[in-house]
């Protein structure tokens, strides 16, 4: 399959409490529009990644908000499948085109966590998880803490080991000005902060977030733009598995992620070695780690290792992992995630990316997962 | 937010009875600082993933735990007690949770 990103934008992300939902939507599309060099005039549907908005702010029926907010009277549709609802977006979109429905597609992730407080957030976002981790009292820290504890267990990983994701994210998000925190940590301050679930403290949880990102695909187009390099998504895969942890048969990686990963590279006839550049789930320590074995990028038990010698770091890897400070230090307003991701590859495809850009990137992936490994959504793009 | 509903529990009435008094092992846990709505006056609380006879898993809360129970292999039983805090209305939720034997 061949789908072309014809324009990509992202507001900042982070406590924007003086912005609106409909006003992060409406600033993301605006710059998208205007990378792509096209009108609304031009926008067949719209597809939106949520999942907070009904129960935090009781609002639903988003499809037709945002088509309203933008004055886009087109068909419109809200997906949502937990912190995967933003590549779950792109993924339905994607097949509308492949289907021949429409030709120009908009696609936006859009999230606002900070109105409510932690309480309210966390039980919300348990609307993801079993009704059988809720009656346990269980948060999301805790389920990605029980993986942990196993991953720990099985290999020999430490806490210190584990922290590393942390300070290699922030320091990438130093390096852009739209994440939510742009300063360094060291592995002591990650070991010092507070316990949210034991083995995981509060530097190693992705924030809560506000945040929207949009995109605008299309099928194959006549004209091309001179200037810079086109970027295609040359792969969509999507796999699921149990809602909640009681159904897995091994805590140490995700068979969601797995699946749509075999998927996702037969799709896109490329192994894990090419990729050069890969935004992955990072919501919390373990889950990068998790996802670096899950996608092929190393042996199951060697993904922390690799990462504390700086082979996933800009600068010093071959295969660099969230330039963007990934879900941990750019924020995480979960239904703009998976959107997010695939712009930020995207425009470290075309060569845009600047200080943090991953020089001579030629294959990108995106990882983006729902629940405690519920769902899990891969892209794969490549330049031209 | 998220109501108790009488109904639901009265459904759940048939997995509780099947549940209650097993045995198994811990095979992960974690002791939860930062509740959800409705469990704060509990925490910080353990949870536990436990594995019973014949395969069967179940997460749920530990009670009447020490420092030396939070681990990998320790043995468990299902008991029945309070789950969260009375809703408005007064509905109190019982369910699962598990203690060290």
């Amino acid at each position: 399959m061949k789908i072309e990103v014809l324009g990509v934008g992202t507001t900042k992300f982070g406590e924007l409490w003086e912005v609106s939902p409909r006003t992060l939507v409406k600033e993301a599309v605006s710059e998208a529009l205007s990378d792509a060099n096209l009108k609304l005039a031009n926008i067949e549907a719209l597809y939106v990644g949520n999942m907070l908005s009904g129960i935090l702010g009781g609002q639903e029926n988003l499809g037709a908000l945002f088509a309203e907010e933008l004055g886009l009277f087109v068909p419109a549709f809200k997906i949502e499948g937990a912190c995967a609802s933003g590549g779950l977006a792109v993924h339905n979109a994607i097949n509308s085109i492949l289907a021949g429905v429409y030709k120009t597609v908009l696609v936006v992730g859009v999230e606002k966590m900070t109105d409510y407080n932690p309480g309210e957030v966390v039980s919300a976002l348990m609307g993801a998880g079993h009704d059988e981790e809720r009656l346990a009292g269980m948060t999301f820290p805790g389920l990605y803490a029980m993986l942990a504890r196993s991953y720990m267990e099985k290999y020999g990983t430490t806490e210190r080991d584990l922290a590393v994701v942390a300070v290699k994210n922030h320091h990438h998000a130093t390096l852009n000005s739209k994440a939510q925190f742009q300063f360094e940590v060291s592995v002591d301050q990650v070991l010092k902060s507070p316990l949210v679930a034991d083995p995981l403290r509060l530097l190693d949880c992705s924030p809560i977030s506000d945040g929207a990102s949009a995109m605008i695909l299309g099928s194959e187009r006549q004209e091309r733009s001179k200037t810079r390099k086109t970027v295609w998504i040359t792969a969509s895969s999507v796999a699921t598995d149990s809602l909640g942890l009681v159904g897995r048969k091994d805590l140490t990686s995700l068979a969601s992620a797995v699946e749509a990963a075999r998927k996702a590279y037969k799709m896109a006839g490329v192994n894990p070695q090419d990729i050069d550049v890969a935004e992955v789930h990072d919501c919390f320590s373990i889950a990068e780690v998790i996802a670096c074995e899950d996608l092929g990028f190393f042996p199951k038990g060697e993904a922390a290792g690799a990462i504390a010698k700086g082979k996933t770091t800009l600068g010093q890897g071959r295969l660099i992992i969230n330039p963007s400070g990934g879900l941990k230090a750019c924020g995480h307003p979960v239904g703009a995630t998976g959107v997010k991701q695939i712009v930020e590859i995207t425009t470290q495809l075309r060569g845009e990316e600047g200080l943090r850009q991953v020089k001579g990137a030629k294959i990108g992936l995106t990882h983006n997962v729902g629940g405690s490994g519920a769902v899990a959504v891969i892209h794969v793009l490549k330049n031209e | 937010m998220n109501r108790i509903s009488p109904v639901k529990i009265w459904r759940h009435q048939k997995e509780t009875a099947f549940f209650l008094r097993k045995e198994g092992k811990i095979i992960s846990w974690t002791l939860v600082r930062t509740p959800p709505e409705g469990f704060e006056r509990e925490a910080p609380y353990p949870v536990v993933l436990v594995e019973l006879e014949k395969g069967k898993r179940r997460m749920g809360q530990l009670v009447d735990w020490q420092d030396k129970d939070l681990r990998v292999g320790r043995k468990v039983k299902a008991v029945y007690r309070r789950i969260k805090q009375p809703d408005p209305e007064g509905i109190i939720p019982y369910g699962i949770k598990f203690k060290p034997i």
